[in-house]
C-alpha cells in the first residue's frame, strides 16, 4: 500500500492506493493520524484508488474521521467505486461519512465548511 | 509454515491457513478463485471479504494451539458454502448476538460484514472449536 499526502491550500488531501485492510492500517495510522497532528486541518480522502478496504480499515476511516472532528476540521470522502460505497452503507457509515462521487463536490464541501467570512473586507462593498 | 491444500473433490476444496495476519490476503485469494471458477463471479468480491473477516476474528481473539485455521469451500449447485473452523478457546455465540455497534465504533463490525454480504451466517462456538458456516445464494 501506499499513501499519497499532499498539503494544499487550507486543507490536506491524502490518496491511500491499494487495500487499506488489517495488515496496512498500522502503516494507515502511522501517516495519516501524524499528519493530522493537534493542528486544525480540513482533510480530504479520496478513497478512488483503493481496491480493497476491511472492518479494520473501515476503523481507520472512523479513527481519522474522528480526530479531525475532535481539532473542529472538515473531513470529506472522495469514492467512486460502487463496492467500496456498499461496504459503507453495510456499516451505517454513509450516514456520518460525507461522501462525494469525485473530488470537486468534495472540494465544494471542505471549501464551504471550511472557509471564513471576513467581515471587515465585506464592510466596504456592501 | 505454507497452506496447506486438501482438494475433496471439484466441488469442495478444503484449506489450511497458518493462524497469522499474513494468511488472510492469501486466504482471500483462495476463496475468491474458487467462487469465480464456480461461476459465483458476481459475488466473488463479497465471499471472499466475508471469509477474510471471519479468519480476522481468528487471527486477533483465538490462535489455536494448533496454530492454524480451517477452510472448507462447497459448490453445493444453488449456493457456495463456506466454512471457517479453529480449534481456539471457543466464545459465547451470544456475545454477537447483541446487535451492530454504532456507526462510530472502532472495532465489532466484522461479523456486521458477513452478514451484510452473505445470504445465511451461523456460528457455533464451544469448548474448542468454532464454525464459521456461511452461505451465499448463485445470482440469476
Amino acid at each position: 500500500m501506499e499513501i499519497q499526502a499532499e498539503e494544499k491550500e487550507g486543507y490536506v488531501l491524502v490518496t491511500p492506493v491499494g487495500e487499506l485492510d488489517v495488515y496496512t492500517v498500522p502503516l494507515f495510522r502511522k501517516v495519516v493520524l501524524k499528519l493530522e497532528g493537534d493542528r486544525r486541518h480540513d482533510l480530504i480522502m479520496d478513497l478512488t484508488k483503493l481496491t480493497f478496504i476491511d472492518s479494520s480499515g473501515l476503523g481507520s476511516l472512523i479513527e481519522t474521521f474522528q480526530k479531525v472532528q475532535s481539532a473542529d476540521g472538515e473531513i470529506a470522502f472522495v469514492i467512486d467505486n460502487p463496492h467500496m460505497l456498499k461496504i459503507l452503507k453495510l456499516v451505517d457509515l454513509d450516514k456520518v461519512f460525507h461522501i462525494f462521487p469525485n473530488l470537486g463536490r468534495a472540494l465544494e464541501h471542505v471549501g464551504a465548511a471550511g472557509g471564513y467570512y471576513d467581515e471587515e473586507f465585506f464592510s466596504d462593498l456592501t | 509454515m505454507k497452506p496447506i491444500f486438501r482438494g475433496v473433490n471439484k466441488s469442495k476444496l478444503k484449506v489450511d491457513f497458518p493462524c497469522r495476519h499474513k494468511s488472510l490476503r492469501r486466504a482471500r485469494s483462495v476463496v475468491r478463485k474458487f467462487a469465480q471458477r464456480h461461476g459465483f463471479e458476481a459475488d466473488a468480491e463479497d465471499i471472499a471479504l466475508a471469509t477474510q473477516e471471519a479468519l480476522k476474528n481468528i487471527v486477533q481473539y483465538a490462535c489455536p494451539v494448533d496454530g492454524s485455521m480451517h477452510i472448507t469451500m462447497t459448490d453445493a449447485g444453488d449456493r457456495m458454502v463456506v466454512e471457517v473452523m479453529d480449534r481456539g478457546t471457543g466464545f459465547d455465540p451470544r456475545a454477537i448476538e447483541e446487535g451492530p455497534p454504532s456507526p462510530m465504533a472502532l472495532h465489532g463490525r466484522g461479523i456486521q460484514i458477513m452478514r451484510g454480504l452473505m445470504d445465511e451466517v451461523l456460528v457455533e462456538s464451544g469448548r474448542g472449536s468454532t464454525v464459521v458456516h456461511m452461505e451465499k445464494m448463485r445470482a440469476r
